[in-house]
C-alpha cells in the first residue's frame, strides 16, 4: 500500500547565524555566561495529511510559506520536530533544479550516476532514451555539464529524473526554466508519470499547471494549510483531450 | 504414515515470544498464551520461544506445545538476562508465518529494532507497560516505538489500556481490542451454587486472593486492611515478597486470620474460588492491566473488590455492579468495602450473579478466540499484499543502501581521475615516491641505520598516514559540497562520508603501488607478518572511519573546525611515529605513549616488522576503536540534522 501519513506534523527550523556556526563563539559565551538562545522558525506548522493511492496533490503559496519545506520533511531530508509521520511507498523526490549533478562530469556521466544513485540500473538502452528525449545533440553527450546552458542543464537533469516510474514523487517548481517547446513535452511526460505514481505531490506557483495536473490544492501559508480545494474530476477533462490531440 | 486428515491447508505455523513460561512461573500472562495455543490448535502450528534460568532441558513439549527454553543467568529489572536469546530468536524468525510477541519484553524489541525479521508479519499482544522501571523505560522506548511500528497489528485486552498508554495512541489504527476470553464451564456445578450451603470454613467471611506474591499485587494493603477486622484472608500464590508478607502479617499479629496458601493447582482454586465469599484484587499499579484472575473469580460467581486503576481492571468488574472498586494502595477503604460485602449475602449473590454473567457473555472463549484467529489471518494477508516497492525503498533507505550509493559515487570520482588524465591518481603516487626518495635520504643522514631498509616501511607508513589525513580532510568539506543532493535527492548524509572513506581508499589503493615495489625490490617478503598485521590494520580503517565520521559532521555543523581539525592534522603527522620509527628517538617519551596514532599505526606495523605486537598498544587502540565507535553512533544519529547544517 502507498500512503502518506501526517498527524500534527510540525518542523522547527533553526536559524543559525554567524555566531552559530562557530565553536569558539559557543565555547566563549558559555565562559562569559552568555545564553543564547537557538532561534527557529516554524516551517511547518501542524499540518495533518492523508493521501493514498491516486492522490494528486498541489502545494500552493506565497514565497517562503512551506512548499519546499514540505517536500523536503516528507522526502526525508528534515526530520519532523513534532507529529507523526508515515510513508510507505518508494520516494522520487525532485525539488532543487540542479539535483545532484556533477558540473565536471561529461552528460553522459550524469546520466548513469544519477540512474545509479536512485537505484537504476544505467544500460545503454535507457540511457540512448534519455538522451533522445532531451532532443540535444548527440555529440554534446560527451561533453562536461560545465559547458551545457541551464536550460538544456535542466533538460538533462529532467529526463534522467523522470526515466523511472516512482511509488510518490514530490516535485517543486520544474519547469520554470526551460523553454516552451521542452516544457510541453516534459508537462507531457510528468502527466504520464502523474498517471502511474500513486502519489504525487507538487510544489508550484502556477495554478494553471496544478488545476491541469492535480485533483485537489492545498493552499499554504507561514506553514500552515490556509485551506484544501478539492478540484472535482471535470476540470482534468480539457487537458485529457489537449493530451490525445497532441 | 499417514498425515492428519482434518485440516485441508496446512496449518500456518506461529512462534509466541516471549520472557517465560510454564513450568517456570504461573501467571495471567502466560495462561493467556496457553489459552491461544489450546483453542486454536486446530487453525495454527504453535511454539514458543522463552527463556528459562532452570538447569533442565532447553526444548520442552508443555500441553502439546513445544517450548525452546534459552539459558538465562537470571533476572535483572524484571528481565531474564540470556544473551543468546536475540540470536536464537533471528534464527527462529525464518521458521514461522507469523510472529506473536507478548509485550513488555524489550529483548525481542531489540531484535525487531535491528530490522531483522522485517518479512515476517509480526502481531504484538500488549499486556503491559513497562511501569516498574521507570528509568529503563527510558532507553527501551524507542525500542519499542519501533517494534510498534512495524508490527501488522497490536492487541490490547480491553479499551482503557490505548487510552492510557500514550506510546499506544501513537498506533490506534492497528490496535484491535479483544478482551481475554474465560472458560466459564469449568465452574459449572450440576446445582446452581447457595449461599447456606457453604462448608469449611466460617460462613461468610472468606476473602480470597490469588497472583504472584510481587509489590503491584498489592497484598500488603490486603494484609493491612485485615487488621481489627472478623473475615479471613487466603493468599494463593507464590513469589519472591513471600518473606516480607509473612513478617507483616507477624508484624501485625493478624496471623490467625490471614494465610498464604502458596502456590495451588488449578482443580485447587476452583474449589478455592467455590468457597470464597468475597475475590479481592487488591493490586497498585498500572502493572496489573487486566487481572484475568479476577475474571476467573468471576465465572465462579464470587463478587469482586478491585482497585481504581486506569487499566482495565476497574472496567472488567464494574463498580456497584460485579465489584466495589477501591482506591490503589489505600486499606481502610479497602477493609470498608470487603466489610460491606461480608455483612450482605444478599448483595454478594447479586453481585456475584452479575459477575458471572458478565464473565459468560462479555469474556466468553469463543469471541476470545474468533477475534486472535482473525488477527492473526490479516497480518499474514496483510504482509502477503504489500508491493515491491516498499521492499525497494528500504534497499535504498538502508545502511546497505547507503553503502552501496557511497561505493558508486566514489569509484566515479576515481574513473573521472582517469578521464582527465592519462595517469590518474597516479600522479598522486609519483609524487609519494618522491617524498619517500627524499625523506629516506634525510632520515639516512639523521640515523646511523641503513636508510635504504627502511624505505618500504617508510613508504608504507606514509600511504597509511595520507589515507588518514585526506579522509578526515575530505569529510570536512563533503557534506556541503553535497549539498544538492542531500538537499534535494533526500540522500542520507552518512553516504557522503562514506564517500569519502571509499574514494580515500581507492586513491590510497594506487598509492600503495610506491610501498608493494620497494617492498618486493628491498625487503624479504614475510607472509605470515602481513596475516598478522591485518587484524591490527583493520582496525586502523575501523578508526579512519570513525574519525571521518565525527569529525566531518563536527565540521559542518561548526565552521571554524575546519582549521582546526587542519592544523591537528598537521600536529598529529609530526608527533606520530609516520617518518621516524620508536626507536630513532626516546621511545619511552610521554607524547609517544600517550597519543593514539603512536598505538593505531603500531597494530599493524609492529606486526609487519617483528611479528607480534605490544599488549598495550592493542588495549589502547581498542579503546580508541570503542571511543569512536560510540562517537559515530551518536554522530550518525545527529546527522539527520544535517540538512540543517547546510
Amino acid at each position: 500500500m502507498v500512503s502518506i501519513s501526517l498527524r500534527d506534523v510540525s518542523l522547527d527550523y533553526p536559524l543559525y547565524g554567524a555566531y552559530d556556526f562557530s565553536v569558539k563563539r559557543r565555547l566563549l559565551g558559555r565562559l562569559l555566561n552568555e545564553r543564547s538562545e537557538m532561534r527557529t522558525i516554524r516551517a511547518v506548522d501542524n499540518i495533518s495529511l492523508e493521501a493514498g493511492a491516486g492522490a494528486r496533490i498541489g502545494l500552493a503559496g506565497p514565497n517562503g510559506s512551506g512548499k519546499s519545506t514540505l517536500l523536503r520533511l516528507l522526502a526525508g531530508v528534515y526530520p519532523p520536530t513534532r507529529g507523526r509521520m508515515q510513508i510507505s511507498g518508494n520516494i522520487v523526490p525532485l525539488i532543487g533544479l540542479n539535483a545532484g549533478a556533477n558540473l565536471d562530469f561529461a552528460a553522459d556521466d550524469n546520466i548513469r550516476l544519477l540512474l545509479r544513485i536512485s537505484g537504476h540500473k544505467p544500460t545503454q538502452a535507457v540511457v540512448d532514451e534519455i538522451w533522445a528525449f532531451t532532443e540535444l545533440e548527440e555529440r554534446m553527450r560527451h561533453l562536461p555539464l560545465r559547458m551545457f546552458s541551464s536550460g538544456m542543464l535542466m533538460r538533462v537533469l529532467f529526463a534522467t529524473a523522470t526515466a523511472f516510474p516512482a511509488d510518490i514523487l514530490l516535485l517543486d517548481e520544474w519547469l520554470s526554466v526551460v523553454d516552451e517547446k521542452f516544457s510541453a513535452k516534459a508537462e507531457q511526460r510528468l502527466l504520464k508519470l502523474v498517471s502511474m505514481a500513486a502519489i504525487v505531490i507538487i510544489a508550484s506557483h502556477d495554478q494553471a499547471l496544478l488545476r491541469r495536473t492535480c485533483n485537489s490544492i492545498i493552499n499554504l501559508d507561514q506553514g500552515r494549510i490556509v485551506r484544501t480545494i478539492p478540484l472535482d474530476t471535470y476540470s482534468a477533462r480539457p487537458f485529457e483531450l489537449e493530451e490525445k490531440r497532441a | 504414515m499417514m498425515t492428519p486428515v482434518n485440516d485441508s491447508a496446512p496449518r500456518l505455523s506461529v512462534l509466541h515470544i516471549f520472557k517465560v513460561y510454564y513450568p517456570d512461573l504461573f501467571g495471567g500472562t502466560l495462561s493467556v498464551i496457553r489459552d491461544i495455543c489450546a483453542g486454536l490448535k486446530d487453525k495454527f502450528a504453535f511454539g514458543l520461544l522463552v527463556c528459562s534460568s532452570s538447569s533442565g532441558r532447553r526444548r520442552i513439549v508443555v500441553d502439546d506445545v513445544p517450548v525452546e527454553r534459552v539459558r538465562s543467568l537470571g533476572d535483572l529489572m524484571s528481565l531474564p538476562v540470556a544473551p543468546t536469546y536475540p540470536f536464537r530468536l533471528w534464527r527462529r524468525i525464518s521458521q514461522h508465518d507469523l510472529l506473536a510477541l507478548h509485550a513488555p519484553f524489550p529483548l525481542a524489541d531489540l531484535v525487531f529494532a535491528l530490522g531483522f525479521g522485517r518479512k515476517r508479519p509480526l502481531v504484538v499482544h500488549w499486556h503491559a507497560d513497562i511501569v516498574t522501571h521507570a528509568a529503563m523505560r527510558r532507553f527501551v522506548e524507542p525500542l519499542i516505538r519501533r517494534t510498534l511500528a512495524r508490527a501488522e497489528a497490536i492487541i490490547v485486552s480491553d479499551r482503557a489500556l490505548l487510552d492510557e498508554t500514550p506510546l499506544l495512541r501513537e498506533f490506534a489504527d492497528k490496535c484491535h481490542v479483544v478482551p481475554f476470553g474465560i472458560d466459564v464451564s469449568k465452574y459449572d456445578r450440576p446445582t446452581p451454587p447457595r449461599l447456606d450451603l457453604k462448608v469449611g470454613h466460617d460462613r461468610g467471611r472468606l476473602v480470597l486472593a490469588c497472583g504472584r506474591l510481587v509489590p503491584y499485587k498489592g497484598f500488603d494493603v490486603l494484609i493491612r486492611a485485615a487488621v481489627g477486622q472478623s473475615f479471613e484472608v487466603w493468599i494463593v500464590g507464590e513469589g519472591r515478597e513471600r518473606a516480607r508478607l509473612e513478617a507483616l502479617i507477624r508484624e501485625l499479629g493478624v496471623g490467625d486470620r490471614v494465610r498464604l496458601l502458596g502456590s495451588v493447582p488449578d482443580r485447587e482454586l476452583v474449589k478455592l474460588m467455590y468457597i470464597a465469599d468475597v475475590f479481592v484484587m487488591p493490586s497498585v499499579t498500572s502493572a496489573e492491566t487486566f487481572g484475568l484472575v479476577q475474571l476467573e473469580a468471576m465465572a465462579a460467581g464470587r463478587p469482586i473488590v478491585n482497585t481504581s486503576l486506569d487499566t482495565a481492571v476497574p472496567h472488567v468488574a464494574r463498580d456497584g455492579i460485579e465489584a466495589i472498586t477501591v482506591p490503589p494502595g489505600d486499606h481502610e477503604k479497602l477493609a470498608e468495602a470487603i466489610d460491606v460485602l461480608i455483612r450482605d449475602p444478599e448483595r454478594r449473590q447479586r453481585m456475584g450473579l452479575a459477575a458471572r454473567r458478565r464473565a459468560m457473555t462479555k469474556y466468553s472463549t469463543s469471541l476470545f478466540k474468533q477475534a486472535i484467529e482473525a488477527v492473526y489471518l490479516d497480518a499474514v494477508t496483510s504482509k502477503a499484499e504489500i508491493p515491491s516497492g516498499r521492499a525497494m525503498r528500504s534497499e535504498t533507505a538502508g545502511l546497505a543502501g547507503a553503502v552501496r550509493i557511497a561505493a558508486t559515487l566514489a569509484w566515479s570520482d576515481m574513473r573521472h581521475r582517469y578521464v582527465r588524465s592519462l595517469l590518474g591518481p597516479f600522479w598522486m603516487s609519483i609524487q609519494m615516491a618522491i617524498m619517500v626518495a627524499v625523506l629516506g635520504s634525510v632520515i639516512g643522514h639523521l640515523s646511523n641505520a641503513s636508510a635504504i631498509a627502511r624505505l618500504p616501511m617508510l613508504a608504507l607508513s606514509l600511504t597509511a598516514w595520507t589515507f588518514l589525513n585526506n579522509v578526515v580532510l575530505d569529510a570536512t568539506t563533503a557534506l556541503q559540497n553535497s549539498a544538492g543532493l542531500i538537499k534535494d535527492r533526500a540522500l542520507p548524509p552518512v553516504v557522503f562520508l562514506l564517500q569519502c572513506l571509499f574514494r580515500q581508499a581507492l586513491f590510497a589503493l594506487h598509492n600503495a603501488s610506491v610501498p608493494l615495489i620497494l617492498w618486493l625490490a628491498l625487503a624479504q617478503t614475510n607472509i605470515e607478518g602481513c596475516i598478522a598485521a591485518l587484524p591490527g590494520f583493520a582496525l586502523f580503517v575501523a578508526c579512519t572511519l570513525g574519525l571521518g565520521l565525527v569529525l566531518g559532521a563536527l565540521a559542518t555543523r561548526f565552521r571554524d573546525m575546519k582549521p582546526i581539525i587542519e592544523s591537528t592534522l598537521t600536529l598529529a603527522f609530526l608527533s606520530s611515529p609516520v617518518i621516524w620509527t620508536a626507536e630513532m628517538i626516546n621511545p619511552t617519551s610521554t607524547v609517544m605513549r600517550l597519543n593514539p596514532l603512536t598505538h593505531l599505526f603500531a597494530m599493524w606495523r609492529e606486526p609487519l616488522a617483528t611479528g607480534h605486537v605490544a599488549m598495550t598498544s592493542v588495549v589502547y587502540a581498542l579503546v580508541c576503536a570503542a571511543v569512536l565507535a560510540i562517537a559515530s553512533v551518536v554522530t550518525v544519529m545527529h546527522l539527520r540534522k544535517a540538512a540543517f547544517w547546510i
